[in-house]
């Protein structure tokens, strides 16, 4: 038996998933070394200073906008995809489970709520398709990613936009809202890294996302998570990242409301440097918490070829019947 | 049985479809950039050619000022946005990290001896 658990997503799923990450993965590191280029100057400097940060963040936009068509032309031309935006609209039990998890997380309730577990065990029936928090994620996502493509399409041209305002200020106005507008979806991210990557049943990744629900066999995991064993590293790993987490998110927050921009000051500001230097760490920090995620969704496909390599291998020889490996137990 | 019959049957999308859609997918990225490409100005015609504050001509942006009303109302709302959110993801956050920290002393722990153990990452067991 393995953690691999129930596999929910379809391959095209996973592969959109997969390149939507390292889309936004590159927007992020793009976008925000100009945001915050006081305390990220040094990125700034390694993708090749603002030019090339500005033509890359541009050029992984246009793969934003060339995803987003793709998944919305597949949702609304597909029965499968129809029949999962149903599946995805949250409903009251949502809410009963937010409040379970609360419950939880302070010991007054046994379990988690079944639309707030990750890890089914043996009755993959239990769980919808994505969890409370997933639903979340995916509308504010989505919202968010409507929203920066909008006004970064506005940015393309800020001289269109001068024109059109009458005024310079106006550009840069709209480029301070895009780079605050990603500030949700930045510390989104970073809390979505931390729930899939650092499930105790999961540990390093979650692999729901990243192998295909027509690779999973329904029969392969008949326990609970009592029957798992956990990683050795889970206790120490989990601490760091979760306070790197923490510290990732408070500081973009705590940043985004200094960096301001509009309307521009009269006299020029300088911030960052040894005086921020709190700052400069933690939002370094929460990059880094990105970095770990680009590297986890690496390793999950990763995860998926070595499984595709595995079931390769057992068509060739006979298998036992429950698709483990006969030599299991 | 064969491994093929212990997998289940999926409901996926069809080659057609993922086709198409990449290829929709593709057109709205290309109409979309082009559209905002072309709003640009050649920076000679800005603020410059016609001489009157409306047609934007020098000494406009003076006119019109530094700040734009709604825009600087959008700035602080997204401003208010970014910290009620953060708020609200710290707090799941912290309550994810409380719940997988239970849910780990539910799991056997690294040192004890079991019969079966088990691989966390999916992948083989050692035994």
């Amino acid at each position: 038996m393995t953690s691999l658990d129930h596999g929910k997503f379809t391959r095209v799923t996973t592969t959109f998933h997969s390149l939507l990450g390292l889309d936004v993965f590159i927007l992020f590191f793009t976008g925000y070394s100009l945001t915050f280029n006081d305390e990220l100057w040094w990125m700034l400097s390694l993708l090749g200073g603002p030019q090339s940060v500005t033509a890359l963040h541009r050029a992984a936009g246009f793969g934003l906008i060339a995803l987003i068509g793709f998944w919305m032309t597949l949702m609304i031309t597909t029965d499968t995809g129809r029949s999962n935006f149903r599946e995805i609209i949250p409903s009251p039990k949502d809410f009963v489970a937010f409040i379970q998890d609360v419950q939880f997380a302070l010991g007054r309730a046994d379990e988690r709520h079944p639309n707030a577990k990750q890890f089914a065990g043996g009755d993959p029936d239990e769980i919808p398709l994505l969890s409370y928090i997933g639903k979340g994620v995916v509308f504010i996502f989505a919202a968010e990613l409507f929203l920066l493509t909008v006004s970064g399409l506005l940015i393309w041209s800020k001289t269109g936009l001068m024109q059109y305002f009458g005024t310079k200020t106006a550009a840069m106005g709209f480029v301070v809202f895009h780079g605050l507008l990603g500030v949700v979806m930045l510390m989104g991210v970073m809390l979505h890294i931390f729930e899939h990557g650092l499930h105790p049943a999961f540990y390093p990744v979650e692999p729901k996302a990243y192998i295909p629900r027509e690779l999973i066999p329904e029969t392969h995991a008949d326990g609970g998570i009592e029957d798992l064993t956990l990683s050795p590293s889970w206790r120490a790993v989990s601490s760091v990242m979760g306070i790197l987490t923490v510290v990732g998110i408070t500081s973009v927050m705590i940043g985004s409301i200094f960096d301001e921009g509009y309307p521009v000051p009269r006299e020029i500001s300088i911030g960052g440097g040894p005086e921020n230097l709190l700052l400069t760490i933690g939002i370094n920090a929460g990059i880094f918490v990105l970095f770990v995620g680009l590297v986890l969704s690496m390793y999950g496909n990763l995860l998926r070829v070595r499984w595709e390599r595995r079931l390769e291998k057992e068509r060739q020889q006979p298998t036992a019947a429950d698709g483990g490996q006969p030599d299991d137990d | 049985m064969s491994y093929q019959d212990d997998l289940p049957e999926t409901s996926g999308y069809s080659k057609v479809s993922v086709i198409f859609s990449a290829i929709a997918g593709l057109a709205l990225a290309v109409g979309s950039v082009w559209w905002a490409a072309g709003t640009a100005v050649f920076y000679e015609g800005l603020f410059r050619v016609n001489p009157t504050v409306a047609g934007g001509g020098i000494g406009t942006d003076w006119v019109v000022g530094n700040t734009v009303p709604w825009l600087d109302f959008l700035v602080a709302l997204i401003h208010a946005v970014d910290v009620l959110m953060g708020v609200f993801i710290l707090l799941m956050v912290f309550i994810h990290w409380a719940a997988f920290r239970r849910l780990a002393t539910r799991m056997k722990q690294p040192g004890e001896r079991t019969a079966e153990a088990v691989a966390t990452d999916g992948g083989e067991t050692d035994d």
